[in-house]
């Protein structure tokens, strides 16, 4: 049988043409891709056209603030071939603008417009940048890495005491059961003391 | 919702008329919406507007360590939690490189299966009932119930079962647990002629599901369709046997298909499903007594476990189509980065925007139900 046929053989094959990509077999149906950002469209365009891949399972992002960067993850699964590939690719945080594939693959639609909700990544021809899930959210993007959503909380909501009427009467009487603040286990306030300790 | 989202933005001929489907809407699975634009009864267009549905799972697993986080992922997916929990274990496992025991792999298999035969019965419940039968509903939500009373003998949970950790499962199945499982499976097998002259054969909703929302299987391919929305338009893949995790590739099952690609085929691959799941969890019960060993690997102390950097792109066949986990760990003792990607983040929004546009204002939202779309899983 020609190797050809083999799907990772036909795979390596056909990535033997692009420059620039490093390849790394991570399990029996698991390739990993690097490729640097601006040769990325090129290569799902070979990989669909070429390989099969006509699946984009998904696209994540992941923040890597120390090397000022986003890593954009492309999954692509090829239905021929039964292989998954993910190609890695790295933008500058600032600006983080980077291309659309809608026109190659349309479930990038979705992706990209969470990404941009959640990361502040534009994509530049993407069909829609509208927010989907964060329509009220006014902040800066929650996902990236400096957001701190409790210090966000701290700074625009109170904190308020639920306890009701009958239970502060209950209390006074002293009944109810009621662990103050400080004397609850899992409070933050007893892991910053152990904090201290320790 | 603030008042200025609701206001017409292009201001419309005085014959279309925009009306909101959801967030609280009968029609409506989960708290999501659908804002239509009508002209008399026909969709013009169609917007899907999600979020209310939004906790902000990705961001707080980052908050939270590994294990801790086994409490968080059963809630992403409400109809069917089990896939949740078994992804993010298998993540962390890969992670690791921890090798899970065989008995934990049939446990984790047992609990899938068990899983989608809930999802099933409740989503042909809900079919059922947007057009204008009830009385499926109620049967399926009835029986689901008695697939509940096992979840919650094996896991302790009716719902949210956090019966998987990343190394194996929690506990072992009771006493004379598979003989209760095997007179459940009985009693759904036994119901199945009574599903089908209410349901799948009651012309009352073959005229109703046939043709509604088509999907040809060039457009599935093209809009990222996956699971039995797929297998509907004639494409035979399944997750379980084309890229097998766990132990399904020891597991004989077909894989059924319809060629239509409408709401109707949609259903009856989902009828299929049912009985390949039966027939899966008959040969679990059959092979189970005789895998001994332990249920879990060994795992490192889990309130200070930092789990090797790497990444992970994990793969599931939910009862709504494909699931996936990406996990990446910095080495740290939580998550660096996850990403979940729910089968319904396509059918919800992009899949059901097109399939809505043009049919008439009493499919939606059967369309909605056949396409078995989760909003919990696209607002995550």
């Amino acid at each position: 049988m020609n190797d050809a046929h083999l799907p990772v053989e036909r795979l390596s094959i056909i990535l033997g043409e692009v420059k620039e990509v490093r390849v790394t077999q991570k399990g029996p149906r698991r390739t990993r891709l690097d490729v640097a950002a601006d040769a990325l469209p090129a290569l799902l365009e070979l990989l669909k056209g070429r390989a099969g891949f006509v699946h984009l399972s998904a696209i994540s992002c992941v923040d890597w603030p120390d090397d000022a960067q986003f890593e954009l993850v492309y999954h692509l699964w090829s239905y021929e071939l039964n292989l998954l590939v993910s190609a890695h690719t790295r933008i500058d945080r600032d600006p983080g603008v980077y291309v659309s594939v809608y026109d190659i693959y349309h479930p990038a639609g979705f992706f990209e417009r969470d990404i941009h909700e959640m990361y502040g990544v534009f994509f530049e021809g993407a069909p829609d940048m509208e927010k989907f899930i964060l329509t009220e959210w006014d902040g800066p993007p929650p996902m990236r890495k400096e957001f701190d959503s409790e210090g966000w909380v701290n700074d625009h909501f109170d904190w308020q005491d639920y306890r009701p009427d009958w239970l502060l009467e209950l209390e006074a009487q002293g009944g109810g059961v009621m662990i103050p603040p400080d004397e609850q286990r899992f409070s933050r306030r007893g892991i910053e003391d152990n904090d201290d300790a320790g | 919702m603030r008042a200025e989202n609701y206001e017409a933005r292009n201001h419309p001929p005085s014959n279309e008329f925009e009306i909101n489907f959801g967030p609280n809407h009968p029609g409506i699975e989960g708290n999501y919406a659908l804002k239509v634009k009508v002209h008399g009864d026909e969709i013009v267009a169609a917007r899907a507007d999600g979020g209310y549905l939004h906790r902000g799972f990705e961001k707080l697993m980052e908050q939270r360590l590994w294990i801790q986080n086994i409490a968080l992922v059963p809630r992403i997916c409400v109809p069917d939690p089990a896939p949740m929990e078994v992804a993010y274990s298998m993540a962390v496992e890969q992670l690791c490189g921890l090798e899970v025991p065989q008995r934990a792999q049939w446990l984790r298999v047992l609990l899938l299966e068990l899983s989608r035969l809930a999802a099933h019965l409740f989503t042909f419940g809900g079919h059922a009932a947007t057009t204008g039968m009830y009385t499926p509903m109620f049967w399926g939500v009835a029986d689901r119930d008695l697939l509940l009373d096992l979840f919650e003998e094996l896991t302790g949970g009716r719902v949210y079962s956090i019966y998987n950790i990343p190394g194996g499962v929690r506990r072992d199945i009771p006493d004379d647990f598979l003989t209760r499982l095997s007179d459940t499976l009985d009693y759904i097998d036994s119901r199945l002629p009574d599903y089908d002259n209410l349901l799948f054969t009651n012309q009352v909703f073959v005229r109703r599901a046939r043709d509604a929302g088509p999907v040809s299987q060039a457009q599935a391919l093209d809009w990222g369709v996956t699971g039995p929305n797929l297998r509907a338009t004639g494409l035979a893949f399944d997750v379980r046997r084309d890229d097998p995790y766990l132990v399904y590739d020891e597991l004989e099952f077909d894989i059924p298909t319809e060629q239509p690609g409408d709401a109707w085929a949609r259903t009856l691959v989902r009828r299929g499903e049912l009985l390949q799941s039966i027939r899966i969890l008959r040969q679990v019960i059959d092979r189970l007594p005789d895998i001994g060993g332990p249920i879990r690997a060994p795992i490192p102390n889990p309130l200070a476990w930092n789990v090797p950097a790497g990444e992970a792109y994990v793969r599931i066949e939910s009862s709504k189509g494909e699931l996936s986990w990406y996990v990446v760990s910095d080495g740290g003792d939580k998550p660096y980065r996850v990403h979940i990607r729910g089968p319904s983040s396509m059918h919800a929004v992009q899949v059901l925007e097109h399939l809505v546009t043009g049919c008439r204002i009493e499919d939606v939202a059967q369309i909605m139900f056949s396409l078995d779309a989760c909003p919990p899983e696209v607002d995550r």
